[in-house]
Formats: structure tokens, C-alpha cells, sequence
């Protein structure tokens, strides 16, 4: 397996990406993966604090038409992510930050999902307020998110791979 | 032109920016002038976002200036202390007129009450600005200084708020990562505002969505952008020896123009008019689209320090 990791890690992709100083290897990659941060991060929690009460008059079928825009980010995100993986295959991956960033994320899109259900989908969307079940699952998406923001950001800081090791 | 020189280009913004802005506020208070009290509000604001340029631009002028002969190390550190602190205060103040600013669109009590907070906010920062200006002056004009002053000026730093801070960051391990941390969870918000209120105008969403409806999620924005500046300058006065340079001075540029760019949507009446199925005036759309332009543009000066400038 640690060959296979060294292996992909050593290819001539993932070497250039890691050592270029083009602003189209590791800089705009990861510049790229901050940006997309922003979008899936932003419309999500813009999306659950009008849930729990924030912004009242903002009516949540228009925040549902914003889900194209975080998609978009999502995926923009797991492409660069798997680059920025890729390229520390052997560190990163052996790095337990890594797995609860990873477990964060999918929570928190799972989360996503059901808020897509069950408010986006309610019958009675924008007529009654949100159920304490939606509002619940805002609470869970805004830790995930949070969650997800913190253990990636750690990733630079701690465990293998890190500016301290 | 070079560094030392923007800086004091700068500087006579925040003291004197404030002392017409301070001047308009007690005027509109006591004439009881709506738009006088709405005039100082904006001034406060703008000159705010202004001082960070100013601020930052300090450590430019200290790379500049510190092998010159004459020029006192103590006497720098020293106005880098009262800088430090007036900035502190100045910024509280520009986050309090912005909420007054928001709050003049909304029926609520909140505003008087914001009111007399700024009010105090800008007579404490006004005195600390002109004691750091003064102190600023004095780094290279010994014929305003005291005698007991230049006596100090020989000697060794007093320790300031601000080397205080630097030597906590250097010895506590945790410190960086968490302000890190707390920067990208802000940068969130902002753009969680700057995604929905921006694309908006541009037609995402627009048959839902009404100013009138978007205006309710600026402070958002704002609070995001609060958390960015605390942490900004956490790093900033941990060490501003990383921070100097163009790409970092550029980003703060975008700063002051972001700042500019939101009055637009707080001020003026055009953006109203905007309710669901209409399209946004062109302007709207154009102020908008360069919203989004200067916020990316913020994020990408600063994600490239490491790589284009200097830092780390």
C-alpha cells in the first residue's frame, strides 16, 4: 500500500504539481480549494442561519436556486482535493486529521441532503416556519461545516506532513 | 516614491478623518441633522477602512527607516504601541457607524443607542489617534520632541501592547494555527454574503429574492469580515516584518475597496427598487460583479504571500 502511495506521490504529475512555481501547480491549486471553501461553506451556513431565524424575509426557495452555485463548489473542491491529497499521498494519508476532515465533510453534506427534504421540499416551505427538525439539522450543518473548516485548516499544523514534523 | 513615503501619504487620514468626522457627528447631534449624523457615520467608516491601509504601511516605513541615523528604535516601538491601540479603537468605532448605518434602513430603537456609543468610541479614538500621530511626528522631527522625550528616545524599547503580543505569539505554539483557523471560518461568512447578495443581483435566485430581503444578511458579512480583520492583525503585529511589500499592500487596497463598494448597497436608494422577478439595474449589477472581483482578489493576495511575497 505505502508503495502504491509512493508511487503516485513520485509520479511526474504529482511531483510537478508539488514543486512548480507555477501559479498552476500547488499555489493555484490550493488557492482554488480556498475558493471553493468559500462558496460551498457560504451558501450552506447562509442557508441555515435563515433556517434558525437569521434574515427573516429572505425566502428560502430563493436560497434553494444557490445549490447549483455550492455544487459547484463542492466539486471544484473534491478535484483540487484529490490533488492536494495525491501530492503528500504517504503523509497525508497517514494522518488522522485527515479522516475526521473527511467525516466532517461527508456529514455535513449528508446534512445538506436532509435539509433538501425535509425544508426545500416541505410542503409548506416559506409559508410555515422552518419544523425544529429543520432547524436541528441547520444547527448540525453550521458544527459540521465549522468542523470541516478547523481540521482542514489543522492539517498544515498537525500530524504527519505538517510544518511541525 | 518608496515605502516610508505611503506611509506618510497615509497618515493624516485617520486624525483628521476623524476630526471632521467628530465635528459633523456633534454638530448633527446637537442641530438634531439626520444627515449630518448619516455624513459622520460614513466619514467614521471610510476612514477606518482607510487606517488599515496606514496601519500596515508602518511596517513598510519601518523597514525603510530602521539603519537610518537618527531615527530612534524606542520612538518607533513607542508609536507603534499608540498606533496600535488608536487602530484598535478606530475599528471598533467603524464597526459601530456601519451598524448605524444598517440599522437607518430598519425601524428600530437599537439605532440611539448606537448612536451614543459612537459617539464616546470616536472622542476616546480621536485623542488616542493624535497622541500616536503625535508620537509618529516626533520619530523624525527632534524639534517637537520634549527633552524628557528625547531622552527616551536613546534609549532601549519600552515594552508596548504590541511587543507584548509578539513575544505571546512566539511562545505559544497554538496561537497561530487558531487565529488561522478563525480567518477562514470569517472569510466564510464574507463570502457566504458576497455569493448570495452579489449573485443575486446578477440573477441567481432573483424571481425569491428582493434587496429589501438581502439587505437583512450584511452583517453576516460584516462579523465575518470583523473576525478577519482581529485575526489579520494578530499576525500583522506578530511579525510585520512578513507583511511588507506590494501583494500584502495590494490586498489591503481591495480592503478599503471593498469597503467603498458596500455603501453602495447601504446608501443609496437604486438597490431598493429591486424587489423579486426584477432585474437589478446596471449599476447594481456592476457594483456587484466588482464586489465579488475584490473579495476574490483579497483571498488571493493573501493565499499568495507564502508564494508571491515574502511571507513564511
Amino acid at each position: 500500500m505505502m508503495d502504491f502511495l509512493l508511487h503516485i506521490e513520485q509520479s511526474g504529475f504529482c511531483s510537478w504539481v508539488r514543486e512548480s512555481d507555477s501559479l498552476f501547480a500547488y499555489s493555484g491549486v490550493l488557492l482554488v480549494h480556498t475558493i471553493g471553501m468559500g462558496v460551498v461553506v457560504g451558501i450552506a451556513a447562509c442557508i441555515d442561519l435563515r433556517i434558525l431565524g437569521f434574515a427573516p424575509a429572505l425566502r428560502l426557495a430563493g436560497m434553494e436556486k444557490f445549490s447549483p452555485v455550492l455544487w459547484v463548489g463542492f466539486w471544484m473542491n473534491a478535484f483540487t482535493g484529490v490533488i492536494l491529497t495525491a501530492i503528500h499521498a504517504t503523509s497525508k494519508l497517514a494522518n488522522p486529521d485527515f479522516y475526521i476532515k473527511l467525516i466532517f465533510i461527508g456529514l455535513a453534506i449528508v446534512t445538506l441532503q436532509m435539509i433538501k427534504t425535509n425544508v426545500f421540499r416541505a410542503p409548506l416551505v416559506d409559508k410555515a416556519p422552518p419544523s425544529s427538525k429543520a432547524k436541528l439539522l441547520a444547527v448540525l450543518s453550521l458544527i459540521f461545516w465549522t468542523g470541516a473548516i478547523t481540521s482542514g485548516r489543522l492539517l498544515a499544523y498537525v500530524g504527519p506532513g505538517s510544518a511541525g514534523n | 516614491m518608496n515605502a516610508a513615503h505611503i506611509h506618510l501619504l497615509l497618515n493624516h487620514f485617520p486624525t483628521i478623518g476623524f476630526a471632521v468626522g467628530l465635528g459633523l457627528f456633534v454638530v448633527g447631534l446637537f442641530g438634531r441633522s439626520d444627515e449630518l449624523k448619516k455624513a459622520s457615520l460614513v466619514i467614521f467608516f471610510l476612514t477606518a477602512a482607510m487606517t488599515i491601509a496606514t496601519y500596515v504601511s508602518g511596517s513598510d516605513a519601518h523597514e525603510a527607516l530602521k539603519d537610518t541615523p537618527g531615527v530612534s528604535a524606542a520612538m518607533i516601538s513607542a508609536h507603534e504601541g499608540a498606533a496600535l491601540v488608536a487602530f484598535i479603537f478606530m475599528q471598533v468605532t467603524g464597526f459601530f457607524s456601519w451598524i448605524a448605518l444598517w440599522l437607518l434602513r430598519r425601524v428600530s430603537r437599537l439605532y440611539n443607542w448606537n448612536l451614543a456609543v459612537v459617539l464616546v468610541l470616536s472622542v476616546v479614538t480621536f485623542v488616542l489617534m493624535a497622541r500616536a500621530s503625535t508620537i509618529g511626528g516626533e520619530i523624525r522631527h527632534p524639534e517637537i520632541q520634549s527633552s524628557a522625550e528625547a531622552a527616551a528616545s536613546g534609549a532601549d524599547p519600552a515594552p508596548t501592547i504590541a511587543s507584548s503580543w509578539r513575544l505571546y505569539v512566539q511562545s505559544n505554539s497554538y496561537v497561530w494555527p487558531t487565529c488561522e483557523t478563525v480567518h477562514f471560518i470569517g472569510l466564510s461568512m464574507l463570502f457566504a454574503v458576497v455569493m448570495t447578495v452579489d449573485l443575486r443581483m446578477l440573477g441567481i435566485g432573483k424571481n425569491f429574492l428582493s434587496f429589501a430581503a438581502l439587505y437583512q444578511l450584511l452583517p453576516l458579512g460584516m462579523l465575518g469580515f470583523a473576525l478577519n480583520l482581529i485575526t489579520g492583525i494578530m499576525f500583522f503585529v506578530a511579525t510585520p516584518q512578513q507583511y511588507v511589500g506590494g501583494l500584502f499592500f495590494l490586498k489591503m487596497i481591495l480592503v478599503v475597496a471593498g469597503a467603498f463598494n458596500v455603501l453602495y448597497f447601504m446608501l443609496l436608494d437604486e438597490p431598493w427598487t429591486v424587489g423579486e422577478r426584477d432585474d437589478a439595474p446596471i449599476t447594481a449589477k456592476f457594483v456587484a460583479a466588482s464586489a465579488i472581483v475584490i473579495w476574490v482578489g483579497v483571498l488571493f493576495c493573501g493565499h499568495m504571500l507564502p508564494f508571491l511575497g515574502n511571507s513564511f
